[in-house]
């Protein structure tokens, strides 16, 4: 296993290791404070790494209802091995493989309950999402929800393994590589790499877009 | 000093281009695909299901993962296991319910729990065999008290 051994542009790495290192630094604390019955440190790792497994969850495009499952699901597991975790600093990590396993499980079943490989059957993405229209009022604004629109559809339309990274690295605040890894069962080594690759891909279907 | 170190696209200011189209997508992300409003409240609630004292039943058989799927069979039944040190769990989850047998067959207060708030009583009888019509939908997990321990399945998704 090449861990570590991202051929680093000295940009390539960056905003991870900080995500990784100062925002997630508390991590550790928090669980620990969490198993002491400090509900106010739950709330705050609940609030700090649900965009993560949403992303997780998301990346492999499970139906709505799935998703929710599979979010609850997770969340209700570390609640209960809250406190047997083994490494509390790696939480994120850990719901991130969690999530991952679920996921899975879900499309294992699926597949098993129809004969068929139907890939419109893992292709439910829900058609009910909308931007909150009511924030983006002014023209100005306007202008700026299509852009964010835009954007989106052509994220979409990427080829899986680029949608499926730039999904989990989209959560906020930014993943460490290792939770990226957790997340989608890649090395840490190849993420750097693919994410330049895959962004490029999206900022040259972006400025085709764009010239049209 | 740029060096195109991947050895595709062009060197210069792509970097910073890069950073940026990122951070856009995670703008995206928050206002087109954000964490439902009522999953994140649930994940807060579900503090109350931390229970230390619990001992914890891990899967240790899913149909699912471990059973090879027979050809042409639709309606299968969720098999499940579940272990905590010499205590078993079987359970099997079919659209018509659950019904299930702890091991060493003893007497136990069972319950199937769906979520923070939701725990509804199961009657087991001496054999350790227990049955609910009522079929988990999404997570569900099975708190057992016997002999004076209190033993709860891994959260699952039925």
């Amino acid at each position: 296993m090449r861990v570590g051994t991202i051929p680093s542009a000295a940009y390539d790495d960056l905003p991870y290791t900080r995500g990784g290192a100062v925002d997630r630094a508390d991590v550790g604390a928090l669980v620990q404070s969490a198993v002491d019955g400090d509900a106010a440190a739950w709330k705050a790792l609940v609030e700090g790494l649900s965009p993560l497994v949403w992303s997780v969850v998301r990346a492999h495009r499970l139906s709505d209802a799935d998703a929710h499952e599979v979010y609850q699901t997770v969340w209700f597991r570390f609640a209960q091995h809250l406190g047997r975790i083994r490494e509390p600093e790696k939480a994120g990590s850990w719901l991130a493989s969690t999530a991952r396993h679920e996921c899975l499980k879900v499309l294992k079943s699926l597949r098993r309950l129809t004969v068929t490989n139907d890939p419109q059957l893992l292709d439910r993405v829900s058609e009910d999402r909308t931007p909150e229209q009511s924030v983006l009022d002014s023209e100005e604004a306007a202008a700026e929800s299509e852009r964010i629109r835009w954007m989106w559809q052509e994220f979409e339309e990427l080829g899986e393994r680029c949608r499926q990274l730039l999904r989990v690295l989209m959560a906020s605040p930014p993943p460490s590589y290792q939770e990226v890894s957790a997340a989608l069962g890649i090395a840490v080594g190849s993420i750097g790499p693919l994410r330049q690759r895959c962004l490029r891909r999206l900022r040259a279907r972006l400025d085709a877009r764009g010239a049209q | 000093m740029h060096e195109d170190v991947t050895g595709e696209g062009s060197p210069g200011d792509d970097g910073f281009d890069i950073e940026l189209l990122e951070e856009e997508l995670r703008q995206a992300a928050s206002i087109l695909d954000p964490v439902p409003a009522q999953l994140c409240q649930l994940a807060v609630e579900a503090f109350a299901l931390h229970d230390l004292d619990a001992r914890i039943a891990e899967l240790t058989f899913d149909s699912v993962e471990d059973a090879i799927p027979v050809r042409g069979a639709t309606d299968v039944p969720r098999m499940l296991t579940f272990r905590a040190g010499e205590v078993t769990v079987d359970v099997e989850v079919t659209a018509q319910g659950l019904m299930g047998q702890v091991l060493p067959p003893q007497q136990a207060r069972i319950e199937v729990l769906g979520g923070p708030q939701t725990a509804t009583p199961v009657d087991a009888d001496d054999m350790g065999r227990f049955a609910s019509d009522a079929p988990p939908s999404g997570p569900f997990a099975l708190r057992l008290r016997t002999g004076g321990e209190v033993v709860v399945t891994e959260w699952l998704r039925a």
